[in-house]
């Protein structure tokens, strides 16, 4: 079995890792009722976000110059190809939502330090408008991405519990 | 005659200057407040104050100062703070739309000066000492300075927001008048 290395693995669930906790933070942060705690998830939210951000900066230079296994030999043409294009569109919004979520908070004009310690440059003018649009891409994006991490993850149980080969167990940590 | 000429040469020497009365340009003027949040401050301004004084710098003593405030006009440079504010819980807009400060007492302190009074806000009336240095030419003058107030004196987050983790009990004001003698 050709397995994916290591450091792709660990980028691989550490984003997942964070992404589900931010998405769990982020719903809770719009639904909590306007108090420290909320003011504490969003704190939390944006600093994961950037966290995100970051990682996926790493992993995506580490794709770049460590490319992991194809598809098995015998894979349709279509099935590489929606992987692929999958890929990519992970990739693509893992990048594109932390850096929509950084507009917002810099739109919004509210005071944030990432984990309280750091301040983040503002990459636009607070404006209530800017923010609104922002606020509107991140969360289409969010939409966007949802049933596509579902399809990822339906894939992944695809190949290994239907077509019984080894496209999930190398992505497997310690496999 | 002669006697009443004394008295009034006697009253000018012994009377303290009378100390001359100032008017605030408001297009120069700014108030600033400062708190934290989240660990970060947290800037604002109020966009509509007026202060009123009756000083001199060589006899302080003599002097007046009342500074009104527009609550309402406080602007923190976020639509969601500033609606925040609004509130209740917070400045609460609409049953204290102003705010005022009183001295009762101005003197000298070294080089600066310094004005005891009462702050009044959100319905809540507490000393406040204001110190603040004086630059005076012709005309015109620039009275500037900055202290700190904790906004739980006044009230200013009340509810869940007594606690001073996420939104520091320090709200330090700043603020530079520029004004114009006469009126």
């Amino acid at each position: 079995m050709t397995s994916w290395n290591a450091p792709a693995k660990f980028f691989h669930w550490l984003v997942a890792v964070l992404v589900l906790a931010q998405i769990a933070l982020g719903l809770a942060a719009i639904g909590w009722s306007l108090s420290p705690t909320k003011l504490n998830l969003y704190v939390w939210h944006k600093s994961l976000g950037l966290l995100i951000l970051a990682v996926m900066a790493l992993r995506l230079l580490w794709r770049l110059t460590h490319p992991g296994p194809g598809l098995p030999e015998g894979t349709p043409a279509w099935e590489n190809s929606a992987a692929r294009a999958s890929h990519f569109l992970l990739y693509a919004l893992l990048i594109a939502l932390p850096l929509s979520g950084w507009v917002i908070a810099s739109a919004s004009g509210i005071p944030f330090r990432i984990f309280w310690q750091v301040p983040l440059p503002e990459i636009v003018t607070a404006d209530k408008a800017t923010a609104d649009v922002a606020a509107r891409v991140h969360f289409w994006l969010l939409v966007a991405f949802v049933p596509l991490l579902v399809l990822h993850a339906g894939a992944a149980l695809r190949h290994h519990y239907i077509k019984r080969n080894d496209v999930l167990r190398r992505m497997l940590p310690f496999a | 005659m002669m006697t009443r000429a004394l008295l009034v040469l006697l009253l000018i020497v012994t009377l303290p200057a009378r100390a001359a009365d100032w008017r605030m340009d408001a297009a120069a003027s700014r108030l600033d407040f400062a708190a934290t949040f989240e660990k970060t401050p947290a800037p604002g301004v109020f966009k509509q104050f007026d202060a009123r004084l009756a000083f001199d710098g060589d006899t302080p003593a003599g002097g007046k100062l009342v500074v009104t405030i527009r609550t309402a006009s406080a602007d923190m440079g976020s639509a969601d703070i500033n609606k925040a504010i609004a509130g209740p819980e917070w400045f609460d807009f609409a049953r204290h739309p102003q705010a005022t400060f009183q001295s009762s007492e101005v003197r000298r302190e070294g080089e600066r000066y310094l004005a005891r009074g009462t702050l009044t806000l959100k319905g809540v009336t507490r000393p406040v000492d204001v110190p603040f240095s004086w630059n005076a030419a012709g005309d015109a003058a620039t009275m500037e300075g900055e202290f700190t107030v904790q906004r739980g004196s006044f009230n200013i987050g009340t509810g869940e927001w007594l606690a001073t983790s996420v939104i520091g009990p320090d709200v330090k004001v700043k603020f530079r008048v520029r004004l114009r003698s006469g009126g």
